[in-house]
């Protein structure tokens, strides 16, 4: 599997503190990679710096070649962020909210086209896309969101807390389109505390915790090394 | 260039609510109504005035005393009744702001050159600027009256002599002189015309460097509360396109909301300054003397005021940047109002030219003070201090916009925030 992000002994000081000591780690062509750590481990962080969002203060950040300190603005057309406190522009049709993101990916009406009906089929919101963002319930926004993430198909699209707000079923068939789209070719970078979200979406996992990788692999790898039937006793174990 | 437009159009788009375009029409619609009925109440200060009179005395001097006052812009209107008490009670029951008592004897007692004294009572009705300039007329009847007795009493005692030759033996015309330029008038007259005339400028300054820094600072304030400012900071476009499109749609905004303001107290002040110089005869003098504003005068005014806007609006971003949401954004508006008051009362109420030192310093420091002084400096013809205030102006907006570029390309964008305790960070 072709190396799609590849991230190198990340550190990141906010001050006297360090967030991040040295992170490494690789996400592969329609991997999904996943973060788990306690609050406070730098899960988050980590997600800001590959979504270009911090600067990191040392380590090299690759995606597809590109680095992240020298060419931001071309890392920038190939990744997507979905925070996990996200919204769109409240005066805005939704429908015109994904047009005007879609602007920033292309300027060919017939991609922009294409775009737009895949976020439509990502949303699954019919002839609400029509209303206004700031009529949205919560879990709209969130599946709005993610339509406008994946709509592009980026190569690396970076979630933190994907089903955020979302009841069971729209949390299923979110995971699910996750799923598909990594099928097809999208790598995923991801966070949550979720840990059954974790096991059924992630190819790889990374236990993360006061910055610094404690160990990785694939759940069921992790899951034979700490002799574990769930994430949650993994997770448990390696920070014991 | 064409992620910029796109980013510029959504901008605007988001600026120009209903509700802004509902706010313009509607103050567009108060002004025109306030400037309609001022006009219609200036014209009727500035006309003929009514005045009650109750004369006791039925002379021939009180008699043409009254009927004199006719012919200097008065009505006079005579009050029935048998003392001032009672007169003092009809005309406060009616609409006339003066009431004159001559008292009985007044003819004789002129004759013996110990003039009886005539009783002026005004009544104060209003405390508006129109409403005391009615009651003010006092000072003027008492003049047309001395004017009128003393004028009379001469021509009896020196037939053939010219009264105003002889009471005013020193007389005077008086020029005022602004660089090259000359025109006869009173200064204190033309002074007020033309600060009459040009009041509106910092205010109008004042009011749109306000509007637009408060746009910036509540356009980053609300995307940081709608929780929209990290996606747009990851997609492909840089961050100096971001600082600007915001800018530059708040700006514009900012000028086209200023504009529509402007138009409607000019149309306001108009009913009020436009009266009075006509009245007082002064245009001709103010054109004579260049204080009257050239197109390219405008054009310069025009320019100071941009660069103003601009100065307020990489401020105002910076500003924006410490904003946690919508509410805090209000008070982060009041270091720009601040620094726009201070150079606003300044130049009201002093002369620059003789500040102290640390004052002037103060004054000059900070970038609207240059705009408040361009409309002097133009009237003036100092072309060089307008000069100089733009560059001053171009070098601060840019070294704010490069401060600006650099904390929107950095993590301060995200991590800068005024809190009074201590800093939070997301892990």
């Amino acid at each position: 599997m072709a190396s799609v992000l590849s991230v190198q002994g990340l550190t990141k000081l906010y001050g006297q503190l360090e967030a991040l000591k040295g992170v490494s780690f690789e996400v592969g062509e329609g991997e999904i990679f996943a973060l788990i750590g306690p609050n406070g481990a730098g899960k988050t962080t980590t997600l800001r710096v590959v979504a270009t969002l911090l600067s990191p203060s040392g380590g090299k950040v690759t995606l597809l070649g590109r680095d992240l300190k020298t060419e931001p603005e071309k890392f920038r057309e190939n990744i997507s962020y979905l925070p996990e406190e996200a919204g769109a522009y409240r005066n805005l049709k939704a429908e015109d909210y994904l047009k005007f993101m879609a602007g920033f990916y292309s300027d060919d009406p017939v991609r922009t086209a294409e775009y737009l009906k895949r976020a439509e089929e990502i949303c699954g919101l019919g002839l609400r896309l029509k209303d206004k963002v700031g009529t949205y319930s919560k879990g709209m926004v969130r599946k709005l969101l993610l339509g406008r993430a994946l709509m592009t198909k980026p190569a690396l699209t970076i979630l933190d807390e994907p089903t955020s707000g979302l009841d069971v079923i729209n949390s299923l068939e979110v995971r699910e389109i996750i799923k598909r789209f990594a099928r097809e070719g999208i790598s995923v970078l991801l966070s949550s505390h979720n840990m059954l979200e974790i096991e059924f979406l992630s190819d790889r996992v990374a236990l993360i915790d006061k910055g610094v990788i404690l160990d990785s692999g694939t759940p069921a790898a992790l899951k034979q090394k700490y002799k574990a039937e769930n994430l949650e006793t993994v997770f448990r174990s390696a920070l014991r | 260039m064409n992620k910029f437009i796109h980013l510029l159009k959504k901008e605007i788009k988001e600026l120009v609510t209903k509700q802004l375009v509902v706010t313009l029409v509607f103050t567009m619609g108060i002004f025109y109504m306030m400037g309609t009925i001022t006009k219609s109440e200036v014209k009727k200060a500035i006309g003929k005035q009514d005045i009650a009179v109750l004369d006791q005395d039925g002379s021939e001097l009180s008699k043409s005393l009254v009927g004199s006052l006719a012919m200097v812009n008065y009505v006079p209107k005579a009050v029935a009744a048998s003392s001032s008490r009672e007169a003092l009670d009809i005309v406060r029951a009616g609409k006339e702001n003066v009431l004159l008592v001559i008292p009985g004897g007044f003819g004789a007692s002129v004759a013996a050159l110990a003039p009886k004294p005539i009783e002026t009572y005004a009544f104060i009705r209003t405390f508006s600027v129109i409403g005391i300039r009615r009651s003010e007329v006092l000072k003027g009847i008492i003049e047309a009256m001395n004017d009128y007795v003393s004028n009379d009493y001469l021509r009896a005692r020196l037939p053939g002599a010219d009264p105003k030759g002889l009471k005013h033996p020193i007389v005077t015309r008086d020029f005022v002189l602004i660089k090259d330029r000359m025109a006869e008038g009173s200064i204190s007259a033309i002074a007020g015309f033309v600060s009459s005339q040009t009041m509106m400028v910092p205010i109008i300054l004042m009011m749109i460097i306000i509007y637009a820094s408060q746009m910036v600072i509540s356009a980053i304030a609300m995307e940081k509360q709608n929780k929209t400012l990290e996606t747009l900071l990851t997609v492909p476009i840089s961050r100096t396109a971001i600082v600007t499109a915001k800018m530059l749609a708040s700006g514009l905004v900012g000028l086209l909301s200023a504009v529509f303001y402007m138009l409607g107290y000019r149309y306001f002040m108009s009913g009020i300054t436009g009266s009075i110089g006509a009245a007082a005869g002064l245009n001709a003098v103010v054109k004579q003397l260049g204080l009257s504003m050239s197109g390219s005068g405008l054009v310069v005014l025009s320019l100071s005021l941009f660069m103003a806007i601009l100065c307020a609006l990489a401020l105002a971003m910076i500003l924006g940047v410490l904003a946690e949401d919508f509410r805090s954004a209000q008070t982060l508006i009041m270091p720009v109002i601040l620094l726009v008051m201070i150079p606003y009362f300044l130049t009201l109420f002093s002369d620059p030219k003789t500040l102290s030192l640390p004052a002037k310093i103060l004054l000059l420091a900070i970038p609207f003070s240059h705009s408040f002084l361009a409309v002097q400096n133009l009237f003036l013809g100092d072309y060089r201090s307008i000069v100089f205030g733009m560059l001053y102006m171009t070098a601060f907006f840019a070294v704010l916009v490069v401060l600006a570029g650099r904390i929107f390309s950095s993590d301060k964008v995200l991590t800068m925030k005024l809190r009074w305790g201590k800093k939070k960070v997301v892990l």
